[in-house]
């Protein structure tokens, strides 16, 4: 078979989803034996185009060609029949089987049922040697870092003959030695006559890495171009984040306020030494990336993780156990809606009141004629659009879960109400009613965090923002008419 | 505007049944289906004494039910309820037994009072409890494993104490009162009027209480209950304790009605207790579910055993038939639910 120049040609690819078009009249090329980057920002559409390679998603319209001809896998495993790899940040060995027997797992060769070894499972071991000559094979894959786990995939995929390799984030939980280590084999791989799309939120691993960079926003193919023709980091950020029209944030009226909430010298596993204050009555947001700690962050105020450092509260230290952090006035909603906000299988009159219970009862006997009452009167004052207070929270769409979820925090009665991803998976207009409903709350006098992985979210609502990187805070800045959001990606991206 | 409001308020209201409701209705008309059948065809089975049996005779398993029930709805098993039974009875018997009386070990006790007797013994189940407690809502054990292996302890206990067998000398006349006590005038015994009670209690709990309310919300998501502020483990183990000492009195209950400490007594009622929570639309997977179901689902269970013995039907082909309804029963409510238009 003649080799065409490009291992892979997407043309006018399309992906629906319910709300939203995440892939949208996508066209571009991957050269063979390239390292091609893919970069954008979260929800730019990177992750959706990699599972539609990969036949974990089907594609709603468009075509694929792999080596010229076309491609349209239906399943992970079809996709590695045609040639395609993936490394994916979850990682896919099995920690109890050692290197060589997870080197030919799924393609063993048998006798009578039989493991038989065979000149293929040397082969593998070569090809393995061949990257990382210290692992080895006898060896059990638990017994492994994470990049030589990584490492183990990697020569897999080349075993097999793999035309491409879809990288990840693969350097988001292995150390910096580790890093170079990989990088080196990466480099490596084009000789090898593999092609490998490399994703990562960290810039300059492009600039280092990248032969070829695609960018992407809002699920439209932006540029794509040689890395050595990109002046610098901000040209790609600019690429990135284009002319993004942000809302009008206004600044409220008033002066300085008290801080209800001050956390000195946060650290745990995920944490470094994070300070800082929340005041009355103000909206405070944090950015970063996937895994700059915004969550963990929110966990360790909210007493779920464990944590080292002092967090006080009104003046008093918080125990860290959610139900007293409940009770001493602070509400989460937290990141995943439906695995942990959000009871499903009950009703909406069921989900509103369950953080503030004492409120609708009486000795310990729920009154339940108050009870649909406060439901009601939040299925009005949220616009939840539902037909009876009697519905099931699954049937709602994300919107209106998410209002459900809202609800049951504000019925908590707290003065300080934390936001993780307050709008993830929810379409336009639930978005900005959600927006109303947090601008009202702080005029009302709450004061509110903010946890958030999109920026015009970020710069649309909040007083004071706080910028995190691989668990550190940043830098600190307040919203209003000079804060750049050039400067933002470039700190979170892991610049200086 | 104010009226709109108001005629939104009224619409709401008129609100759908629950699933829960459903599904106790659909299988109390399966009850009132296999009642008819049967009265079809075994003579004297519509008969008021035998109503009255198919509603009462099952009280214990009823009684456990009741723990494994709401153990379900919070998505945990409770299967040590049978051996706790043998092991509370045994303890009675042998607490409340006179001390030095007899050559034979097995005829002599610890001579305490018969109150005392009951009460250490009920301790001793609710101990059970605690380390299904300890195991499952501490250390995060899945519930089936360790209510297996505290269904062997308790069961344990009680053949050491017996040497395997039973005791049943040398015990106070008050011993056998509490078992075989009846309402004046009729046959119906203590132990269904208790049964009673506690199925009624449990109905207002799970129904109108807070405690009741946040059984329902660990089953149906325990991490969203966590972070609601909701004590799960203090719950749990509240319920665990709560079963045992419910599979407690049911030992003490039948100890007392045979004068006697069995160690075999309630092989397999762990299982019955199962099957009528699930035959009663109690879900496997937690969140859902109701001790009136269960009662139905006891009844349901009662009508089936009472029919096939009726019917002359041999009792080695009375485990196929339970087998058999249960799995039609439940196949149907899933049926059923899936059925019905969300």
């Amino acid at each position: 078979m003649e080799l065409t120049e490009n291992v892979l040609e997407i043309r006018d690819l399309v992906k629906d989803f319910p709300a939203v078009r995440a892939v949208n009249n996508v066209s571009f090329d991957i050269k063979r034996d390239t390292v091609h980057c893919l970069v954008g920002e979260n929800g730019a559409g990177k992750s959706t185009l990699i599972k539609i390679l990969t036949g974990a998603t089907l594609r709603s319209r468009g075509r694929i060609l792999l080596n010229g001809q076309e491609y349209s896998p239906r399943s992970t495993k079809e996709a590695k029949q045609r040639g395609i790899s993936t490394l994916f940040q979850e990682l896919n060995v099995v920690d109890q089987l050692t290197v060589e027997e997870n080197l030919t797992l799924g393609i063993e060769d048998t006798r009578f049922g039989f493991l038989r070894k065979t000149d293929k499972v040397n082969a593998m071991i070569g090809v393995m040697n061949s990257l990382e000559p210290s692992i080895n094979p006898r060896q059990l894959v638990s017994t492994l870092s994470v990049a030589r786990k990584q490492i183990v995939e990697i020569a897999k995929a080349v075993a097999t003959e793999s035309d491409i390799i879809i990288m990840d984030e693969p350097t988001a939980a292995i150390s910096e030695s580790e890093i170079k280590r990989l990088f080196a084999i990466v480099k490596g791989l084009r000789d090898k006559n593999v092609t490998v799309i490399y994703i990562s939120h960290r810039l300059d691993e492009i600039f280092e890495l990248g032969d070829y960079v695609t960018v992407m926003r809002d699920g439209k193919h932006i540029e794509t171009k040689r890395v050595s023709q990109i002046k610098d980091r901000s040209e790609l950020i600019r690429l990135m984040i284009g002319k993004t029209v942000f809302e009008e944030y206004t600044a409220p009226e008033g002066g300085c306020k008290e801080a209800i909430l001050k956390v000195e010298h946060l650290s745990n596993r995920k944490l470094k030494d994070i300070s800082f204050d929340v005041h009355e009555g103000e909206i405070v947001g944090f950015y970063g990336l996937v895994g700059a700690g915004k969550t963990e962050l929110a966990r360790a105020i909210y007493g779920v993780d464990e944590c080292d450092g002092k967090i006080l509260f009104k003046g008093k230290k918080l125990s860290p156990s959610p139900d007293r952090v409940i009770a001493a006035g602070i509400a989460l909603v937290p990141e995943e809606r439906r695995s942990q906000g959000l009871f499903t299988i009950l009703t909406i009159r069921g989900n509103v009141p369950v953080m503030n219970m004492r409120k609708i009862s009486r000795n310990g006997f729920v009154n339940s004629a108050q009870e649909r009452k406060v439901t009601l009167d939040y299925i009005e004052t949220l616009r939840i659009s539902t037909s009876s207070t009697e519905k099931e929270a699954s049937k709602l769409s994300g919107g209106n879960q998410q209002k459900v979820v809202f609800a049951k925090c504000l019925f908590a009665d707290a003065d300080l109400l934390m936001l993780d991803e307050p709008t993830r998976g929810i379409d336009v207009g639930a978005k900005s009613e959600i927006y109303g409903i947090i601008r009202r709350l702080s005029r009302e006098g709450k004061s509110i965090m903010i946890f958030s992985s999109e920026l015009p979210e970020i710069m649309n609502i909040c007083d004071t923002i706080y910028l995190l990187y691989d668990g550190r805070m940043k830098a600190t800045m307040r919203n209003g008419c000079d804060i750049d959001s050039e400067k933002i990606i470039h700190i979170v991206t892991g610049g200086e | 505007m104010r009226a709109e409001t108001k005629l939104a308020r009224t619409h709401s209201l008129g609100s759908r049944m629950s699933n829960e409701t459903f599904i106790t209705l659909f299988m109390l008309c399966v009850l009132v289906a296999l009642f008819a059948v049967a009265c079809a065809f075994v003579p004297n089975f519509y008969l008021p004494r035998n109503m009255i049996n198919l509603l009462t005779n099952n009280w214990y398993v009823i009684i456990l039910g009741i723990g494994v029930t709401f153990l379900l709805i919070t998505g945990n098993f409770d299967m040590s309820v049978g051996g706790v039974i043998a092991m509370t009875g045994v303890l009675s018997v042998y607490f409340c037994q006179g001390a030095h009386v007899s050559q034979n070990v097995l005829a002599n006790g610890l001579g305490l009072p018969y109150v005392v007797s009951v009460a250490l013994a009920l301790l001793c189940a609710m101990g059970i409890g605690a380390i299904n407690a300890l195991f499952i809502a501490r250390l995060k054990v899945p519930s089936i494993i360790v209510t297996l292996g505290t269904m062997m302890i308790a069961r344990g206990i009680g053949q050491i104490v017996t040497n395997g067998a039973q005791r049943n000398t040398s015990l106070p006349d008050v011993f056998g009162t509490l078992g075989n006590m009846v309402l004046p005038g009729t046959t119906i015994k203590l132990a269904v009027l208790i049964m009673i009670a506690l199925v009624v209690f449990g109905f207002i709990f799970e129904k109108m209480t807070v405690a009741g309310r946040r059984m329902y919300l660990i089953g149906a998501n325990a991490e969203a209950a966590r972070l609601s502020g909701i004590k799960v483990k203090r719950h749990l183990a509240s319920l665990f304790v709560l079963s045992s000492l419910l599979a407690g009195i049911t030992g003490i209950l039948l100890a007392s009605e045979f004068k006697a400490g069995v160690s075999s007594r309630a092989t397999g009622y762990e299982f019955d207790a199962l099957v009528i929570s699930l035959l009663g639309g109690v879900s496997i997977a937690g969140g859902f579910g109701s001790v009136l179901g269960m009662f139905v689902g006891a009844v349901i269970l009662s009508v089936v055993t009472s029919a096939a013995t009726g019917l002359l039907l041999s009792p080695d082909w009375q485990f196929t038939l339970k087998g058999v309804v249960t799995f039609a029963a439940i196949l149907a409510q899933r049926f059923a639910l899936d059925k019905r238009k969300g």
